[in-house]
């Protein structure tokens, strides 16, 4: 597979209103693991995220080679919802707390 | 199996009679990772057992909806069109992403049954473990000719192969 150079900054999505400034932030995570093809993770990031391939490609290569890559920083809320939808195609992911 | 044509809309996939055989016995271990494989999150917290059973249930609802499709997939056979020497199976492309979780389930959910080994280690091949090395693969290989389609990635060598 072809490596790229692209280093996309990790989405931080934006809030609007003051009270979701003082709400902790969570990190939707995406784990490595030996079995999810990477052709695959890269079609699941673009379909649940709407990235592009250079994005999907840079994420799905951090996962790889680092074992974990930071996909959003955002609300409690979105990140169960990316979750949801992450483990609806199987990936190993989860939300934590950004400390 | 490889791609025979696509529309705007649809890909039509070339199968022959073993390929056919295989992808439908693929589909019809559909569900195999267990219900309460996933965790919402590593780092407990006041929440999480809520939270948790909130992405249980969420996740039930979304393999009912696909066994759903899946074993209306298996119910209609003229989707497999006779050919002299093939069959031609046509996937609209909103189908594709619903064949792309399943197959990866029955690939993740082999896995999961064999041990969850590193591709270095592979494990003892007993009857039932070799079943289940089978299925990974053979759905890893089926994935890997839907992502080609979609251009994800080159199509497999095999693929091409008479």
């Amino acid at each position: 597979m072809a490596q790229t150079e692209v280093l996309p900054e990790i989405e931080r999505e934006e809030q609007t209103d003051s009270r979701s400034e003082l709400q902790p932030t969570w990190l939707v995570i995406c784990w490595n693991d030996p079995v999810n093809l990477m052709t695959y993770v890269m079609h699941v990031f673009q379909k649940v995220f709407g990235w592009n391939r250079e994005t999907a490609e840079h994420h799905m290569l951090e996962v790889h080679r680092e074992g974990k890559s930071v996909l959003v920083r955002t609300t409690m809320e979105k990140a169960e919802h990316y979750v949801h939808q992450l483990q609806n195609y199987t990936l190993n992911a989860t939300m934590e707390r950004e400390s | 199996m490889k791609l025979h044509h696509a529309t705007t809309d649809s890909f039509v996939f070339q199968l022959n009679a073993q390929e056919k055989e295989l992808f439908l016995e693929m589909l019809q271990l559909y569900p195999l990772v267990p219900a309460q494989h996933h965790r919402l999150t590593k780092s407990p917290d006041a929440h999480s057992d809520e939270n948790q059973r909130l992405l249980e249930e969420s996740l039930a609802e979304h393999r009912a909806e696909k066994k759903q499709m899946v074993n209306a997939l298996l119910a209609a056979p003229e989707r497999f069109q006779k050919h002299a020497r093939h069959f031609l199976f046509e996937v609209k492309a909103t189908e594709i992403d619903f064949l792309l979780q399943v197959l990866n389930d029955v690939r993740v959910g082999s896995w999961l049954a064999l041990g969850e080994p590193d591709p270095g280690q592979p494990p003892e091949m007993t009857p039932e473990n070799f079943r289940h090395a089978i299925a990974m693969e053979v759905c890893g290989a089926f994935e890997s000719l839907l992502l080609a389609a979609l251009g994800q990635s080159e199509s497999p060598d095999w693929a091409d192969e008479p």
